[in-house]
């Protein structure tokens, strides 16, 4: 779980940027935008997870 | 054994935020956050065995098991305001950071009124 997701997330970054230009040098500037909002939102429902579980740990343990 | 796992996620992850940053700033904050949830995870279990050796303590010096219900409770909500406050002071939004850190100091105040008052009655029935 812990380190692999960072280099997911890093990933992703890397490979929206990456698509975000070749599809604006190929002239489709809707179509990198679309690209980019949608690495947006895979990785912020990864990072939401975590967070999430996150919150649960701590609430569960200092039973908050 | 932990330290070694904890700087090496800290530092792959200062590594990895320096190579996204030229391309998508954005994302340097969601491995900055992803980087602060796995090291508390990390030492979550540490503060499992403090907690019980607390509670352990607790019932042997007859501490009142409320006081100690409080006190954890504030440990925690101080743990998680830390880690907001740090991740919005990163972004340069220290306004926010403050809002929370306020939030965070009331939610702990409010939460040991119980403490306060049995410490004035104690104190009371010291004074003649």
């Amino acid at each position: 779980m812990d380190i692999n997701l960072l280099f997911k997330i890093a990933a992703i970054g890397i490979l929206v940027a990456v698509l975000h230009q070749v599809l604006v040098r190929a002239g489709r500037e809707d179509q990198a935008m679309m690209t980019t909002l949608g690495g947006l939102i895979i990785v912020l429902t990864m990072v939401i997870k975590e967070i999430s579980s996150l919150f649960n740990t701590v609430r569960t343990i200092f039973n908050l | 054994m932990e330290i070694v796992k904890i700087l090496g996620i800290g530092l792959i992850s200062v590594i990895l935020i320096i190579v996204i940053k030229q391309y998508k700033p954005e994302f340097s904050v969601y491995i900055s956050l992803i980087a602060g949830v796995i090291i508390i995870l990390l030492i979550i279990d540490k503060i499992t065995g403090i907690i019980g050796l607390l509670t352990a303590l607790s019932t042997k010096v007859s501490i009142n098991r409320e006081f100690l219900e409080i006190l954890l409770k504030i440990t925690g909500i101080a743990i998680l305001t830390e880690f907001a406050v740090s991740i919005c002071k990163d972004l340069g939004e220290s306004s926010i950071a403050n809002k929370i850190d306020l939030g965070g100091k009331i939610l702990i105040i409010s939460i040991s009124i119980p403490i306060i008052s049995s410490l004035l009655e104690s104190v009371i029935e010291i004074l003649p």
